[in-house]
């Protein structure tokens, strides 16, 4: 059975999140030895993946993205790919990553090691430890539990089908579900758009669709800066609680993270 | 296997008597062949009367006849308890699922308290918003509202102790607080007898209900009732959905204008009550 990693990339004027990718696919051959797609709209002529699907997007928000505490632009979010997932993968197994995920460790070939068809990311570890974790919990304060779409996996089934059709037609109606759902916010997200769709798929009560992807992730926020990588070294400045533009400096080593200051993830791959 | 329930009902300011008619008629639409009992001194309506195989006077006099909250009389439930064994249910519940294979795990204990309370989001509840004496005190964290007893006689030392507890409030428990409570007189009375882990097991998932007092359901805001800040749907099918969710089980609806008119009619119709 073909097994892969799928990423989504789509720049905008100010990150590159195609050498986002080619960052995530090196590391998830060394790590994970697995084969990576990419999704795209522009043309790529980089070896590092095996396939380079071009896609078309629907639409795209706008969305703040902040470098640190201090600093934000509203900038274009093109993210209504990941709903094609199912179709766009070439692999009948297929680990779909955020570009901004930093592979340093092999936890994830679990996933294919298990026997769950649609695992998501549910563990996810703030690395600053103090801040308010309830938009993470939730998908709105009264509303259904909130699933991480930045690391999915899944097989080609017919119930993983009816899932991402039933994804697109979220995403079709976004407004409805939004108003539902109770979800702040203009901005269409994966991760509530994946958390209704396991909310719908599980009978609208507590079941058990969707698994949690095997083991914790680690996430730092956009409140964050990544300072430095060195191979699968990564230091941190970690807002301080209550202290503005303020930072404590944390260190990882051997641990994937997420990082979502996608500007200092860009400037420490220039410098690595 | 006998399915028996039994609650006790006395009517004050809020007719506690209809909750039972409710909580019974709930009761009747998901399980096959239950027995319901009501002990009470208030009339029962006449088209609710055949949801009941027993209706039972509340025996040797009123004890919580000077108290708005009446729960002094709950420790005779087992002396009157006309089945070998039972659950007994708060009136403000719903059963919203067959919960028959629950008296198949109850029938190893003589007594047992639900120890873990659900959201409507079917999460643990781990919030001691409203259980602060609880942890203050170190108490064993049960709950009365949903507990099964049995005709045996560590049940009836049990009760014995729970009465003791109650009619001399005061002394046993007027430090932890004032009003009389059957939850920490329950909490009390395993402490004093030394049992908590012969009458809970808080590795199990079951028997629980879902508790809707309002702050411990995981909200930002503190909030007087639910009801002002999720909504409440029952379906014609008997299903309940609290916002987004689907609710299972057990639901304790807790606050008393929860039932209106609609639901129920609708479990009157599902039920051929005329």
């Amino acid at each position: 059975m073909s097994k892969g990693i799928l990423v989504f990339a789509f720049n905008n004027s100010h990150i590159n999140y195609i050498s986002q990718a080619i960052e995530l696919s090196k590391r998830a051959k060394r790590h994970l030895n697995l084969p990576v797609s990419i999704v795209t709209d522009i043309e790529i002529q980089n070896s590092v993946f095996d396939n380079v699907i071009f896609y078309n997007l629907k639409s795209q928000n706008i969305k703040q993205y902040y470098d640190g505490s201090l600093s934000n632009k509203g900038l274009a979010f093109k993210n209504d790919a990941r709903i094609a997932a199912y179709d766009l993968s070439p692999y009948e197994e297929t680990l779909v990553l955020d570009t901004d995920f930093l592979i340093a460790d092999d936890k994830l070939i679990h996933c294919f090691k298990q026997k769950n068809d649609f695992c998501i990311l549910t563990n996810a570890v703030d690395i600053a430890g103090f801040r308010d974790i309830r938009e993470f919990c939730h998908v709105s304060d009264k509303s259904v539990q909130f699933y991480w779409a930045t690391i999915v996996f899944f097989r080609k089934t017919e119930l993983n089908k009816i899932f991402f059709d039933l994804l697109n037609h979220i995403y079709e109606n976004w407004y409805h579900y939004k108003q539902v759902y109770q979800i702040e916010g203009r901005t269409y997200r994966n991760d509530h758009a994946f958390s209704i769709a396991i909310h719908i798929m599980n009978g609208f009560v507590d079941n058990d669709f969707a698994v949690p992807i095997p083991g914790s992730v680690l996430y730092t926020t956009d409140r964050d800066i990544l300072y430095e990588i060195d191979q699968d070294d990564f230091v941190f400045l970690i807002e301080k609680e209550k202290r503005l533009g303020e930072y404590t400096l944390v260190r990882t080593k051997n641990q994937s993270v997420h990082v979502m200051n996608k500007f200092s993830l860009d400037e420490a791959l220039k410098n690595e | 296997m006998n399915k028996n329930f039994i609650m006790l009902a006395q009517n004050s300011k809020y007719n506690y008597v209809e909750q039972a008619c409710v909580c019974a008629m709930s009761i009747h639409s998901t399980i096959d062949n239950a027995n319901v009992s009501l002990i009470t001194n208030d009339k029962v309506p006449e088209k609710y009367l055949d949801l009941f195989d027993n209706i039972i006077p509340i025996p040797w006099g009123d004890l919580a006849e000077k108290h708005e909250w009446k729960i002094h009389n709950r420790w005779k439930i087992l002396h009157v308890l006309p089945y070998d064994d039972a659950i007994v249910l708060d009136t403000d519940m719903l059963i919203l699922d067959d919960i028959s294979h629950w008296f198949e795990f109850l029938k190893k204990y003589p007594i047992f308290f639900t120890s873990r309370v659900k959201t409507y989001r079917n999460e643990w509840v781990e919030n001691d918003f409203y259980r602060k004496k609880f942890t203050k005190h170190n108490l064993p964290n049960l709950y009365t509202g949903l507990h099964y007893i049995t005709k045996d006689p560590f049940a009836f030392e049990f009760y014995s102790v729970l009465d003791k507890i109650i009619q001399n409030w005061k002394d046993f428990a007027g430090d932890i607080q004032k009003e009389a409570s059957v939850d920490v007189a329950a909490a009390l009375a395993a402490s004093i007898i030394g049992c908590e882990e012969s009458v809970t097991n808080s590795n199990v998932t079951y028997p629980t209900f879902v508790h809707m007092k309002p702050n411990i359901q995981g909200w930002k805001d503190i909030s007087e009732t639910w009801q002002n800040k999720v909504s409440a749907y029952f379906t014609n099918k008997n299903e309940l959905w609290i916002g987004n969710h689907q609710q299972q089980g057990v639901f304790h609806y807790t606050e008393k204008d929860f039932i209106k008119e609609d639901i129920k009619k609708i479990y009157e119709s599902s039920l051929g009550i005329l």
